[in-house]
């Protein structure tokens, strides 16, 4: 093993980096919207969606994500070849964008459903006894407070999905993890590619977590002092 | 003018409101005294519908809402006539002291922020509460905080304020700053309907006195003849009971009375 190689790898590697990081910020976008969606139909109970969602959860819970990666690069152009869509050179980033998409709103909608339960009671009898409608209720009152119960969680989930990127490459992605298979071929050396990997995955959930760590005691300034009390 | 008619309530099997009929009139402070389980927290939580009664209909100036017919849009219409002070205050979290009082004044009664700044503040003054104005509820003791929700209450200018227990959560040494606020705020002639277990401070402030046992009203009038000349058994047992305990509640009053 020759340590030194890392010095060559790293900036070949980390020059891809913005491509995971895409992959991430796509996710956490479509799964927040999913995910307040799917809390919100399972909150009321809509008819008929709530069961969907039901199912639409425990599915992506119960499967890996590998396989679903596969399902949707494979399925999806299967499907839309029924209504003359012809998505076979779609560019894979999409597929992938999709499929963690879809997993972190599974995710995301039951961080985001606990969270609002977690919003006391009396906090909506506030508002409705002030004359506040039902979504206003909920906009101003019940949503704010619940994301800033959720945001731990959330920032968990969000951490997790960044390394679940690193499978997006058995697709055809190129990124970080798919440019390092090609320098496997190349170079022979497995080992330090993979450290370097390791090294820049590593790195970045530091500064994800630090990030998340400071927005956190932002976010929850209003309950600074009760935590403070405890 | 605030009337309710046969006002029921059940929960499951359970009957806890048995038919309340009541006339609150314009600038009264109305009482609701009773021990523990009697109805008078439920009675005061349907008046605004946050418990929809099983039975009967609550009219509040020129609308009437029923039971079982009144629809969402009623209820709002109901609600934006009334305000109501919780015993846990339910102050929003997540907003500071102005916002909170600004808050129904800017999204229900479509306010400008500028409007509604200079309302909370005066709303504050009269709270004096006006230094606490940017901090957020969790920095405040709980008697800063139940005046807090009694200026939110306020700044709604409704036609009726319900007070729900409003010292029960509080410290002792705290009762009074909160009680005094109440008193002030009833002197400007607000309607207000409370539930309270502060009885020398309800016969102090009320021009009427409901007194609620086992889901019905046992006796009502005014202080005077409630508390002088009780006629009813259930209500001379209650004030014999009260007077007893009412020891340590005597000195945190002096400062009020």
């Amino acid at each position: 093993m020759d340590i030194t190689l890392i010095f060559d790898f790293f900036p070949k590697l980390i020059s891809y980096l913005h491509i995971t990081l895409l992959i991430l910020v796509a996710a956490v976008a479509i799964g927040l919207v999913i995910g307040v969606v799917i809390a919100l139909i399972r909150i009321y109970k809509v008819p008929v969606l709530n069961r969907l969602a039901f199912i639409y959860i425990s599915f992506m819970r119960g499967t890996p994500i590998l396989i679903q990666l596969f399902l949707i690069y494979f399925g999806l152009p299967a499907l839309l070849t029924l209504v003359h869509i012809d998505a076979s050179r779609a560019n894979p980033l999409l597929f992938v964008a999709i499929t963690y998409g879809l997993s972190c709103g599974a995710s995301f909608a039951e961080i985001i459903r606990g969270a609002i339960n977690g919003v006391e009671k009396g906090q909506a009898e506030a508002a409705y006894s002030i004359g506040m409608n039902e979504k206003q209720m909920m906009v101003r009152v019940i949503l704010p407070q619940a994301l800033v119960i959720a945001f731990p969680n959330f920032a968990n989930s969000v951490i997790g999905s960044l390394k679940d990127t690193s499978l997006a490459f058995t697709i055809g992605v190129m990124d970080m993890v798919g440019r390092g298979n090609t320098l496997i071929a190349t170079s022979l050396h497995a080992l330090e590619i993979y450290l370097t990997l390791s090294m820049i995955y590593y790195g970045v959930v530091i500064c994800l977590e630090k990030g998340f760590s400071l927005s956190e005691k932002k976010l929850q300034r209003f309950e600074g002092s009760l935590s403070a009390e405890k | 003018m605030i009337q309710l008619r046969n006002i029921q309530k059940s929960f499951g099997n359970q009957p806890v409101l048995k038919g309340i009929d009541l006339t609150v009139k314009k600038g009264e402070v109305v009482s609701i005294l009773g021990p523990s389980g009697s109805g008078k927290t439920t009675l005061l939580r349907c008046i605004n519908f946050l418990e929809r009664p099983t039975e009967g209909e609550v009219m509040i100036d020129d609308i009437t809402v029923s039971s079982q017919k009144g629809s969402k849009k009623e209820i709002l219409t109901l609600r934006k006539k009334t305000a109501m002070v919780f015993q846990q205050y339910n102050l929003f979290r997540h907003k500071t002291v102005i916002e909170n009082v600004m808050e129904g004044l800017i999204v229900v009664q479509k306010n400008s922020k500028e409007t509604a700044r200079k309302l909370a503040m005066e709303v504050l003054e009269k709270v004096g509460l006006t230094e606490k104005a940017n901090a957020y509820p969790v920095q405040l003791s709980g008697g800063q905080q139940q005046r807090v929700g009694i200026a939110r209450a306020l700044a709604l200018n409704p036609e009726v304020i319900l007070l729900d227990e409003p010292t029960s959560a509080l410290d002792p040494e705290l009762v009074g700053e909160v009680l005094e606020v109440i008193k002030r705020i009833a002197e400007e002639g607000i309607t207000m309907i409370i539930v309270t277990h502060e009885v020398s401070f309800a016969k102090d402030v009320s021009d009427y006195i409901v007194f609620m046992d086992q889901g019905e009203i046992v006796e009502e009038g005014t202080p005077t003849v409630i508390f002088n000349n009780p006629k009813e058994e259930r209500t001379k047992r209650f004030f014999k009971r009260i007077n007893r305990e009412a020891g340590i509640l005597e000195s945190n009053l002096s400062s009020v009375i």
